[in-house]
């Protein structure tokens, strides 16, 4: 037990601190406990074999089905329609769509889906991001609790009650008080949100005067330029990164003599005499470029009327994703215009939006790239850049034919989890393998598309939960708190449990705080005649509790377009994690009357 | 059409050939000038600049920030008076921060020790012990200031085009050579390395408005397109570009301005 409880504690410590990736965590301990005779070599890796483990493979792939045919992305235009413009109306269409995905997706997609989209909102009718972003957010994050698949507590809640012998959750048994979760956070919201929401005066101010100042991009297009005949001589060498620099204005397109056509072309390439260039910009910025460098501005496409054709080749937005190899890293750094034979165009980060230099700017997560290339190349990055991207409509790889079948053996997984109460895992696992059979997704696309860290993570912390339960660790300090706690009403315990899960989740995974509380609370429950079921449950949905800082996935994301602040959140997630803590409760006495 | 700059070891006779240089020319001399315009832009005494200029900043100055900033406004005045071509500068470290000007000309100046030393016995009325320990403390000083400031050393010949050793050549041979050279076809200005100089007096003074509530900012200028680099902290940078926003009408020609927060500046920054 002591041995379990050093465990414990290192894995606690090396959570909260974060020296190593907690991924890397969960394998170390998946190793370490059976080396120290803590559990078997086949338990400690009986996780990766779990319905925990074999589910959440299975989610991502049919998300990222889903995904790829746009299925999901096709909502976020209707969506906006229904809104309308009033602010609360667009807040609450938004979150309840995103809070719907989030329910069968994993949140940090959802959240991800609708990032530009509210961007594109905030700016036409002038509501501050801040106002618009976390809401929304925080929606995806209980969208969550909606569905047994919804997040990873609740995927896993069921394998770590089976040592417990206790009846397995079914897929829609959390919904009632999921759903009342999501009601009750857009409302918060809707009712308090001009208190707890940041008042952002300067993100307006900003965008007033950027408004004011800034050539107008939202026209930005392309064009086609001609160097004249003597365009180098006499004169140091242009490239293309000079252009970029002194007039805003991409390269996206050069002819090298005598008419060999580059797209995307690097920024130390050569503009030489008497040759063609087509330029992304605006249109200000592009006339001050042809008049200042002498340039000839032909009327319409000549020389790239193909290669640059909106069948050819286009602009995408791509969010920096959670857990992406860019995040701290320059453009530079990642080689990313010569890897991926892109022209990156703009970088959006806390309302501005960033033109120059930007391959230097080290990348954050929730950073909006603009993107010009040719869709093959745009696919390319799409599948290995690390980057959400929210536009994938415009990708010529789009399988809209298939979204037919994508849709299909969602419903065929639903269906056999509803009506013939299959085992989850294996439902789901159907499901994905349907849509690799109907090729709405390759195995490798299904294999690149899970998270590898998301699986380790489960899989290295459920034989944790198991050494908790096996030395008697968990009954130990079950009887310990609830000596502490006193002769309590099951109610009570249901609050403290739910307390304790939203502490744990914040300073440490909301992973780690499931595999580490559910043996505890079942613990718990069955010393105080309480349902164990009930106290596992509290701790599956109370780990979404996670609004106070942003170390969510989620909230992270959302953090730097918002401009939120670490107050931000805290101020509006204190709020919050009392109205879910109270709802929380008060469904499970009104549902289960505990 | 050129700028010559003059960068001269301690009593090494630069200040001499410099002078002859530009009467030879025709050209606007220049030292005490840019401090004095410096001085009175941004109201402060002379002397304070003066010894910013000269002294490397003592810890206790690094602590502080107010030597950044005398520096950036000379550096400032400097920028403008070399814009409008035709000069010779003497000062310190002229040849630094116009190095990626192509039509400077950037000579130094040496002379042996014997040769300094037996200048300042004759100037100062000193021993020989006590002159070479004077001129070693300056070099020292100097060496340490462009150090501390641009992170080279002067006495480094690859930063010239030209090095002349005084006495091989008397004053006004050595005017005489920098006179020819400065005729030559890569030191005439071209619109390029105009356009280039304009783009130096930009960022210049955009950081002088900046330096003294945020020393820690590095600019550069291309075209108008204007970057305010500064350091991490997104709350420090967006009170920084609030202040930056209102340059766009104290100073002319912005086209555009960001402010990077945590991306490293480049090399050619200000």
């Amino acid at each position: 037990m002591v041995l379990v409880l050093v465990m414990i504690s290192v894995a606690v410590f090396l959570f909260v601190v974060e020296w190593i990736r907690i991924d890397v965590v969960a394998i170390l301990i998946m190793v370490a406990l059976p080396l120290m005779g803590l559990v078997t070599p086949k338990e400690a890796f009986c996780g990766l074999s779990s319905n925990a483990v074999v589910s959440i493979i299975a989610v991502i792939i049919i998300g990222a089905g889903l995904d790829k045919t746009g299925l999901v992305n096709n909502l976020v235009t209707p969506v906006l329609k229904i809104a309308g413009n009033s602010t609360s109306r667009i807040v609450t269409a938004i979150s309840l769509t995103v809070a719907g995905i989030s329910s069968f997706m994993q949140n940090i997609g959802a959240a991800a889906l609708f990032l530009p989209a509210i961007q594109r909102v905030s700016k036409k009718l002038k509501i501050p991001m801040s106002k618009l972003l976390m809401p929304v957010g925080f929606s995806a994050i209980l969208g969550g609790t909606v569905t047994l698949v919804g997040c990873s507590p609740l995927i896993l809640l069921n394998d770590l009650m089976a040592q417990f012998n206790l009846k397995p959750f079914g897929l829609f048994d959390v919904t009632p008080i999921g759903a009342a979760l999501v009601a009750s956070g857009i409302t918060t919201f809707i009712v308090l949100g001009r208190w707890i929401l940041p008042q952002t005066e300067t993100a307006e101010v900003v965008a007033e005067s950027e408004a004011k100042d800034v050539p107008d991009d939202s026209a930005a297009d392309i064009y086609e330029l001609h160097t004249p005949s003597d365009y180098t001589h006499y004169r140091e060498p242009i490239t293309v990164g000079d252009l970029r620099e002194r007039y805003l204005v991409n390269v996206v397109a050069i002819v090298e003599p005598p008419d060999y056509k580059i797209v995307a072309p690097p920024a130390s390439m050569q503009v030489h005499s008497g040759v063609s260039v087509g330029v992304f910009g605006s249109k200000s910025a592009v006339i001050r470029l042809a008049a200042e460098e002498g340039l000839e501005l032909k009327p319409q496409l000549e020389v790239f009327a193909e290669e640059l054709t909106d069948q050819e080749s286009g602009t995408v937005e791509a969010v920096v994703a959670p857990r992406s190899d860019l995040v701290g890293r320059t453009l530079a750094e990642a080689e990313f215009e010569g890897r991926y034979q892109v022209t990156p165009i703009s970088l959006g980060r806390h309302d501005e939006i960033f033109r120059s230099d930007i391959a230097n700017m080290p990348l954050r997560v929730g950073d909006v790239l603009e993107v010009h290339g040719t869709w093959k190349r745009l696919h390319y990055l799409h599948q290995g850049g690390g980057l959400l991207f929210t536009t994938p409509v415009e990708i010529e790889e789009l399988k809209k034919d298939k979204a037919v079948f994508a849709g299909l053996w969602l419903a065929v997984a639903l269906i056999m989890v509803i009506v013939f109460k299959i085992n989850l895992s294996v439902c789901l696992m159907t499901g994905a393998l349907g849509m690799i059979i109907t090729r709405v997704i390759t195995i490798d696309d299904a294999y690149h598309a899970v998270d590898w860290r998301t699986v380790f993570l489960l899989a290295g912390l459920i034989p944790l939960g198991m050494a908790t339960e096996k030395t008697g660790t968990a009954a130990w300090i079950a009887n310990g708190v609830l000596q502490a706690v006193g002769p309590t009403s099951p109610i009570v315990l249901i609050g403290v449990i739910a307390l304790l899960a939203t502490f744990f989740t914040l300073v440490i995974s909301n992973v780690g705080a499931t595999v580490l509380l559910v043996p505890l609370a079942i613990n718990m429950a069955k010393a105080s005649g309480l349902d164990p079921r009930m106290a596992a449950l509290a701790v599956g949905l109370a780990t979404s509790n996670s609004f106070i800082l942003p170390t969510h996935q989620v909230n992270a994301l959302y953090m730097g377009p918002g401009g939120y602040r670490s107050t931000d959140f805290m101020k509006a997630g204190v709020v919050m994690s009392v109205v879910f803590l109270v709802v929380m409760v008060g469904m499970m006495y009104a549902l289960y009357g505990v | 059409m050129t700028v010559i700059t003059i960068s001269r070891g301690s009593k090494s006779m630069g200040m001499a050939v410099a002078e002859h240089v530009a009467e030879t020319l025709g050209y606007e001399c220049l030292s005490r000038a840019v401090l004095l315009e410096a001085s009175e832009q941004f109201d402060v005494p002379e002397i304070k600049l003066a010894k910013a200029m000269h002294d490397a900043p003592s810890i206790l100055e690094r602590l502080g920030h107010r030597k950044h900033s005398y520096v950036a406004w000379v550096q400032s005045a400097l920028t403008r008076h070399a814009a409008r071509d035709n000069i010779v500068y003497h000062g310190l470290a002229g040849h630094v921060l116009l190095k990626n000007v192509a039509h400077v000309l950037k000579v130094r100046i040496v002379a042996s020790l014997e040769h300094r030393v037996a200048f300042v016995m004759r100037q100062e009325n000193m021993s020989a012990v006590d002159a070479e320990h004077d001129i070693h403390k300056m070099d020292k000083g100097r060496q340490k200031w462009t150090k501390s400031l641009y992170g080279v050393d002067p006495t480094d010949a690859t930063l010239y085009d030209l090095v002349l050793n005084i006495p091989r050549f008397d004053v006004k041979d050595a005017a005489d050579l920098i006179c020819q050279c400065a005729k030559l076809p890569q030191f005439a200005s071209t619109p390029d390395s105009k356009r280039d100089m304009a783009d130096l007096v930009q960022a210049c003074a955009v950081k002088a408005a900046l330096v003294d509530e945020y020393p820690d900012v590095a600019v550069t200028s291309k075209s108008g397109n204007v970057l305010v680099y500064c350091a991490a902290g997104d709350r420090h940078g967006r009170k920084v570009r609030s202040r930056v926003e209102s340059l766009r009408q104290s100073i002319e020609g912005i086209n555009n301005i960001e402010v990077h927060v945590g991306a490293s500046p480049p090399e050619r920054a200000v």
